[in-house]
């Protein structure tokens, strides 16, 4: 569905003749396949967000992409599409629940402009068609069709992520791609937006990249995941086997930092923060921190290898 | 919309006083339609009565009524502060919002000419142009000028608002789905700053009105349209306060004094009201 091939993007910045180059996507391979649920995890400033606005075709300067391929089956190089035909290839086929999405609804619009504004282009339906289905898909996501009258402070956060999703799904896209689609919602809240979220992929039979930093957010409904760090994809898995065997040192760390019910032991947190990524250490970016490094991770990157059924990872601790 | 109104005429003074003096010189300008005399004919009454029965604000040293006089003059200084306002309003919004939203080369290029109509010194300009002009100074041409002279410092306030805007979601999200930039400013844009452009509005109409009386007065301008300026200018050739006509000048400056506070409140009214926050400290609800 989705494959992404050696990407590398590079925020390239000039600053009274100082070129600075953040390295926040240093080359990520990965491959979303049809009818399942990717979740990508990784802390603040890793590169979640910078490597799907990329995906989406969504990056402008300075963000540069530097080398590789991003293609879909129904884009095979949305990177090089002209402009005319990725507002063809967007919304239709590829769907994008921005950060905050809280905020994807103008304040001073009804519902139903919103939805007029951002999807009706796309469907190619007539007016009256067009509002039925409206109706037809808010009530498939728990909301009152009449709500399409009100203006989104007048809904609670839960029902405008769920607006927000509606919108993001009206055309029954093939791959939806949600960044933090949870943030600044309550538990019971978050609990019903993700199930709506599987639902939703499940009866449209699409793809959805989910990208958050809450490792519970990704146990609860994502199939496989990924584990960036520092710009890179250092582990990939099935859900459930990474948390019942994560093998990168990093990943280890991050699932053994989660509290547990009835374990009352303290948590270890890791020595240093992540890298600069204006000045990368060298070799495997991870060690600086990492308890099992080794001379050969200070000199050489560690490639992203197969391990077992789906598993990847990029380490030469666990590798040699 | 009429439920706010009610509300706002109910609980806010400021507003219900402006809302009152604004509708009674709209009132008065109605009238208009119904006077007796055309407004430039001179000596159909006789002159220099003071204000009584059936004369009640008193006759003009041409033999002018001043009340009917009155009506077609604040009628047409009205609506020339309505044309001012609304025409500066297309371009201030048109500037503002682009160079807001685009930023960049757009930006710089759209906000060198606004600031070099900030720094323009005005009246020395329209005082110089009714001597290049003259006779050619009609109503619209200096309505017009007034309104090229009139956009600047709105469209620096529009641009501030496109600017915040242009880095929500929303418009990130217009973006994604393939709204064009016109489509932008004008779908999801627009409606957003209405409010404030409302106020400004009202702002910009005083502004004009002021400026047109100023000028009127001096004599700089179309003299034989009959305006509250035009009225005093005529007042004072005749020498009104020596010879002790005072109702030629008491009655239109009250009247234009009238749609100057009227306008104001309004608008200061209308401000507090689109500022969440006052509103809320006036609900009592904030501190």
């Amino acid at each position: 569905m989705l494959s992404v091939q050696g990407l590398k993007a590079y925020y390239m910045t000039r600053h009274f003749g100082v070129q600075r180059e953040v390295r926040a996507v240093d080359g990520i391979d990965f491959e979303v396949l049809r009818n399942e649920i990717y979740g990508l995890a990784g802390e603040s400033s890793c590169g979640k967000t910078t490597l799907i606005k990329t995906i989406a075709a969504a990056w402008k300067p300075p963000l540069q992409i530097v080398a590789g391929s991003v293609g879909f089956t129904f884009a095979p190089d949305i990177l090089r599409l002209a402009p005319a035909e990725l507002a063809r290839v967007r919304w239709k086929h590829l769907a994008y629940i921005v950060q905050g999405s809280m905020s994807v609804l103008n304040p001073v619009r009804r519902i139903r402009e919103s939805f007029v504004d951002f999807a009706f282009r796309h469907l190619g339906v007539a007016r009256a068609e067009f509002d039925r289905r409206v109706s037809a898909h808010l009530a498939r996501v728990k909301l009152d069709p009449g709500i399409v009258n009100a203006y989104p402070h007048q809904l609670s956060g839960g029902m405008r992520q769920r607006v927000t999703i509606a919108l993001a799904t009206i055309c029954r896209p093939e791959f939806v791609i949600a960044d933090e689609p949870t943030t600044a919602l309550d538990v019971l809240v978050q609990k019903d937006v993700l199930d709506m979220i599987r639902e939703v992929q499940r009866e449209i039979g699409s793809s959805v990249l989910l990208v958050t930093h809450d490792l519970g957010v990704h146990a609860h409904v994502a199939d496989r995941m990924g584990i960036m760090y520092a710009g890179r994809l250092v582990e990939e898995a099935p859900t459930r086997e990474l948390f019942r065997a994560p093998r990168h040192p990093y990943t280890a760390h991050l699932i053994a930092s989660l509290p547990r019910i009835g374990d009352r032991t303290t948590r270890k947190p890791l020595e240093g923060s992540p890298p600069n990524l204006a000045a990368p250490p060298p070799g495997c970016r991870f060690h600086p921190r990492c308890p099992l490094a080794m001379d050969r991770c200070r000199a050489e990157v560690p490639p992203l290898q197969t391990i077992g059924a789906q598993h990847r990872v990029a380490c030469f601790a666990v590798n040699a | 919309m009429f439920g706010t109104l009610r509300d706002l005429l109910k609980t806010n003074g400021e507003f219900a006083l402006g809302a009152g003096l604004t509708a009674f010189v709209f009132l008065i300008a109605a009238l208009s339609f119904v006077s007796p005399q055309p407004p430039l004919d001179v000596y159909v009454v006789p002159p220099d009565l003071p204000p009584g029965w059936p004369h009640v604000f008193g006759t003009t040293s041409r033999g002018q009524d001043v009340f009917w006089q009155l009506t077609f003059a604040i009628r047409n200084t009205l609506l020339f502060g309505l044309t001012v306002a609304l025409l500066s309003r297309v371009i201030s919004l048109v500037v503002g919002l682009l160079a807001g939203y685009k930023g960049g080369w757009v930006d710089r290029l759209l906000m060198s000419i606004n600031d070099t109509f900030i720094v323009i010194p005005l009246l020395p300009i329209l005082v110089l142009l009714y001597f290049v002009m003259r006779d050619r100074m009609t109503w619209g041409f200096l309505a017009m000028t007034m309104a090229l002279l009139g956009w600047a410092y709105d469209a620096r306030l529009i641009r501030s608002v496109a600017m915040s805007l242009r880095h929500r979601d929303f418009t990130r999200t217009s973006v994604f789905s393939g709204m064009g930039t016109r489509e932008i400013l004008q779908r999801e844009h627009l409606p957003y700053v209405l409010p404030i452009v409302f106020s400004t509005t009202l702002n910009n109409m005083n502004w004009s009105i002021g400026l047109e009386v100023t000028l009127a007065v001096l004599g700089f301008t179309d003299i034989n349209t009959p305006s509250i300026g035009g009225m005093i200018y005529w007042a004072n050739q005749h020498t009104a306060m020596v010879a002790g006509i005072w109702w030629w000048i008491a009655f239109p400056v009250a009247l234009v004094m009238m749609v100057f506070i009227g306008l104001y409140l309004l608008a200061v009214s209308l401000n507090e009201y689109i500022d969440p926050r006052s509103r809320l400290s006036r609900m009592g609800v904030a501190s």
